[in-house]
């Protein structure tokens, strides 16, 4: 697909003002993949192929693609006006130069001072284009509102260009109503002048005018002594010989509106296309949506992470159950070296209570000796019971559980199994979080005789209070 | 090709292995709860780039009998050589075994070729309880690297990193909830370290990274200057039928259209901020939302928050100067320059004076009624003619995206959006202040920025996040 890189642009940049709301993770895995199926470089047939890719998988935005853009309609309208202008222009311009009523000459100098003018002002607007200067900025933005899109930079160039349309329409206008009017009149010509010009310079000035088609049509360059029969006079009576001569001035005058005023004026607006056309590449080769397109589509995606989301699924942390008195037992079991050394005192080894080692370093043989030596301190005791001192830090594993579980299977059948958890300082209760993760582990072994009680060195904490661990 | 490398994130229960995984992954979609068992199943975790994995982040449940696994493996192993093979045996034995799940799960990665990151949490004391997990590891034959993650406010890490560094090959401390983005990064090189083959691909992983970070504070700082364009330039309109209305009608549609300009600002802010969030990965603070008020008195349109985050007279009139300057300097070049510059002080001197004498208030819109046409009246509400808005809305952003950019995802604590008590955009480059201070004019006048003047705000607000980064760094 071959656009006017003025479509180009406008249809790039409006897909850029769309993206503006998109996610900038959707357009960066949209354009690369895009980046990574494309093999364009340059940026013309990069942005073609990018607006044909997007255009393919959205069939509700082909606005853009086949009708002309309302935008630039609007300025072929503005254009069309100007030609217009210019065919009405030019021909009342050329019936005012060339009126002629039988009673003096039509002024060959007027002529050619009107085709300078007309060159001048031809180059006047051609130069404010290039400048990019648009005194006449605020009759089009009040006519349309403000124009927001990247057209607003390019009203310099189109103007020039609807403007220069507009004079070639008004030189073409003029050339024919000037063969039409030389074929339909008897057109007297003369030259005159109030400044101290003699024929000969006159001469030298018309051949000099004359050198682009003299080799080209000879008739159309005029002889010296056209130039000097045809000088007029405003009180100088008119001679029979001179008026014979006084129509061979239309060749000269035809090829000269062509040359020097159809001529420039073609040129010119070609001119303006190209530098409009040029602008819009420029334009587009410097827009920020451009350079963040390329950004995208050469750096890769880079996706880190599981899709499937396990944050929702966390098990619940309710805690149902309370906290218990422990009890003064004659069994205590220090799992994983829980309590330090030495041993608070409401579990050291006094005679009366025995404290056996099992878990964290302890091998598993060991394990089972002290489940074997606490079986037998229990089964002589009443009210057999046994605590087992963990480390609240460390969450209940499966070895515990075993342990427990083994520990059921060997013991009386009655016996009380407190479990309870030392702080790293264990003269300090442990945090309430903590307990709970163990009264959470007590619930899930469905034992009835088993708890979780709270050590506290504290003497009134020691009211077994049962706060603080829900 | 060969595989890309796997690392298995192993160790005691609870230890912080899925924080370290949520944040090396940037997924805050990874449950972490301070229970046991939480991870039951083990996750993978790949970072890919357009597609092709670079390497895989395993998530596993920690050990729950690894003395009964440590004991099943030596009585099975002859010697030192068939380690490995062992390991692979236990799980191919107990796959079935509900009692050893977890240790299946766990050791399936570093069987199938798994490098072993070992968490342990540096807040707590060391205990011999660990070493048979890192005896079990040890037999694995992979290579490994422990990470040393605190989770309480005690240190006991050095005691750590004597044991640790007898069983692992390399030892690092990382904070999973506090680390910084450079030490991720620091981390994953370190990954790369444990084998030769993983070097490159592991610097090419961090090397992207790097980028995505740098490219998302572009991204982030376009969403703010085209919700700064928004919210600036937003209008409240309502078409009226029935003629000029009586006095007391017209108070109460200005209240009405009051109250939908300001929900229209707050909601405009909100969804900003779930756009920075939703840029970083962050979902889980954006279902959080309704904990991310700002506090009540740091509202968006409150004293407060002009206080905080508006800018001083000075400052508008020096952003003013700059911006009057520039329109003023359109004269200079008019005349060819032979107004020799005094367009340009006329200017800035016009735009420093409407800044200084305007700035000290934060003035809020009022509604204006249109003129009456073919029985249709139009009353308008907005936009904000004062400058300061503009400030407040550019601060608040700021400061929200650097809390977002600045958190891991491991994170689970409110984001805590306390103003600050100084001003930072004094840090900000002159050129800068300009461009923010004349697109905020533009916008409260109307006129829509075009795709220059919004990139040219873009950058500017991009300088503003760094100038609002190195303050942070080194406020006052």
């Amino acid at each position: 697909m071959t656009e006017h890189p003025l479509t180009r642009l406008l249809a790039f940049d409006d897909q850029v003002r769309r993206d503006r709301r998109q996610a900038p993770a959707f357009l960066h895995r949209r354009d690369r993949r895009f980046g990574l199926d494309t093999e364009a470089r340059d940026d013309d047939t990069l942005v073609n192929q990018w607006l044909t890719h997007l255009r393919r998988f959205s069939p509700g935005s082909q606005q853009n693609a086949g009708g002309r853009d309302r935008r630039l309609q609007r300025w072929d309208r503005i254009g069309l006006a100007f030609m217009a202008a210019g065919v009405l222009l030019g021909i009342t311009t050329m019936l005012g130069l060339l009126y002629y009523d039988g009673s003096g000459r039509i002024n060959v100098t007027v002529l050619l001072a009107f085709l300078a003018l007309q060159l001048l002002l031809a180059l006047a607007t051609a130069v404010q284009s290039l400048l990019g200067w648009r005194p006449w900025g605020w009759l089009v933005n009040r006519s349309a509102g403000a124009d927001t899109s990247v057209l607003q930079h390019l009203h310099p160039q189109l103007l020039a260009r609807a403007a220069q349309g507009g004079g070639l329409a008004f030189t073409l206008a003029g050339l024919a109503t000037l063969l039409v009017l030389v074929v339909v009149q008897d057109l007297a010509f003369g030259w005159s002048t109030t400044l101290a010009a003699g024929a000969e310079s006159y001469h030298r000035l018309v051949q000099t005018l004359a050198i682009p088609w003299q080799a080209l049509w000879p008739a159309a360059v005029p002889d010296a002594n056209l130039v000097a029969s045809t000088r007029f006079f405003r009180a100088a009576p008119t001679s029979a010989v001179t008026a014979v001569r006084w129509g061979d001035w239309w060749p000269f005058l035809t090829m000269a509106w062509l040359c020097y005023g159809v001529l420039p004026r073609a040129l010119l607006r070609w001119l303006a296309g190209w530098h409009l056309r040029h602008q819009a590449r420029q334009r587009l080769y410097h827009h920020p949506g451009l350079t963040a397109l390329r950004y995208r589509m050469e750096t890769p995606v880079l996706e880190t992470g599981n899709p499937d989301a396990d944050a929702s699924s966390a098990p619940s942390l309710d805690t149902r159950g309370e906290l218990q008195p422990y009890p003064d037992s004659p069994v205590v079991i220090r799992w994983a070296g829980a309590g330090g050394e030495p041993l608070p005192l409401d579990f050291a080894d006094n005679g009366q209570r025995q404290v056996f080692e099992a878990g964290g370093g302890a091998t598993l043989a060991q394990d089972r000796l002290a489940l074997r030596q606490a079986a037998a301190v229990l089964a002589l005791a009443e009210q057999p019971s046994a605590i087992v001192l963990t480390r609240a830090w460390e969450p209940p594993t499966g070895e515990l559980e075993d342990f427990l579980s083994e520990a059921r299977e060997q013991w009386p059948t009655d016996t009380l199994v407190a479990l309870v958890p030392l702080a790293t300082d264990p003269s300090r209760p442990p945090e309430p979080q903590q307990l709970a993760q163990w009264l959470r582990f007590s619930q899930r072994q469905h034992q009835a005789r088993l708890q979780v009680s709270r050590y506290d060195a504290q003497p009134p904490a020691r009211a077994w209070s049962n706060g603080g661990a829900t | 090709m060969s595989q890309p490398p796997l690392f298995a994130v192993v160790g005691h229960p609870n230890k912080g292995k899925s924080s370290v995984v949520a944040t090396l992954s940037q997924n805050d979609a990874i449950a972490i709860a301070l229970e046991p068992g939480t991870t039951r199943e083990h996750h993978t975790y790949p970072l890919s780039i357009d597609g092709e994995t670079l390497y895989t982040l395993v998530d596993t449940p920690g050990f729950q009998r690894p003395r009964q696994v440590l004991a099943w493996l030596e009585a099975h192993s002859l010697s030192a050589s068939d380690r490995a093979e062992t390991v692979a045996a236990f799980v191919q034995q107990h796959r079935d075994d509900p009692r050893f799940h977890d240790e299946c799960e766990l050791l399936t990665p570093l069987i199938n070729g798994a490098g072993i990151i070992y968490v342990v949490d540096g807040s707590v004391p060391y205990s011999a309880a660990h070493e048979s997990e890192m005896t079990i590891l040890r037999w694995t034959g992979q290579p490994s690297l422990a990470l040393i993650n605190s989770i309480g406010t005690d240190d006991h890490s050095d005691t750590w990193q004597a044991a640790l560094g007898q069983y692992f090959q390399v030892v690092r401390k990382f904070n999973a909830v506090t680390a910084p983005f450079n030490q991720h990064l620091s981390l994953l090189k370190a990954f790369g370290q444990l084998e030769p083959a993983w070097e490159s691909v592991l610097e090419r992983a961090v090397m992207h990274l790097s980028e995505q970070r740098a490219q998302r504070r572009h991204q982030a700082a376009r969403l703010i200057a085209t919700a700064l364009e928004d919210m600036m330039a937003w209008q409240e309109r309502r078409t009226l039928t029935t003629g000029q209305p009586a006095d007391a009608e017209r108070d109460a549609l200005a209240g009405q259209l009051r109250q939908a300009w300001y929900r229209h600002q707050r909601r405009r802010e909100q969804a900003l901020r779930l756009a920075i969030e939703a840029l970083y990965q962050h979902h889980r603070v954006q279902r959080q939302e309704a904990e991310l008020e700002w506090h009540s008195d740091h509202d968006l349109f409150s004293e407060d928050s002009r206080q905080a985050w508006g800018v001083s007279r000075k400052y508008l009139a020096g952003a003013g100067f700059g911006a009057g300057a520039l329109g003023g300097a359109g004269l200079d070049a008019v005349t060819l320059g032979s107004s020799l510059g005094t367009g340009a002080l006329i200017g800035g001197l016009v735009g420093a004076a409407g800044s200084y004498f305007y700035g000290d208030r934060l003035t809020l819109p009022v509604m204006r009624l249109g003129p009456l046409r073919d029985g249709l009246q139009t009353a308008r509400f907005g936009p904000v003619q004062d400058s300061q808005f503009g400030y407040v809305v550019l601060g608040r952003a700021v400061d929200h995206w650097w809390h977002i950019s600045c958190r891991n995802h491991a994170g689970r604590d409110t984001l805590d959006l306390a103003p600050a008590d100084s001003h930072w955009l004094e840090t900000l480059a002159p050129e800068h202040r300009q461009q923010i201070h004349k697109a905020l004019q533009r916008c409260r006048k109307q006129k829509p920025l075009g795709s220059d003047q919004r990139h040219r705000l873009a950058l500017a607000v991009e300088a503003a996040l760094e100038a609002y980064s190195r303050w942070r760094l080194n406020p006052g």
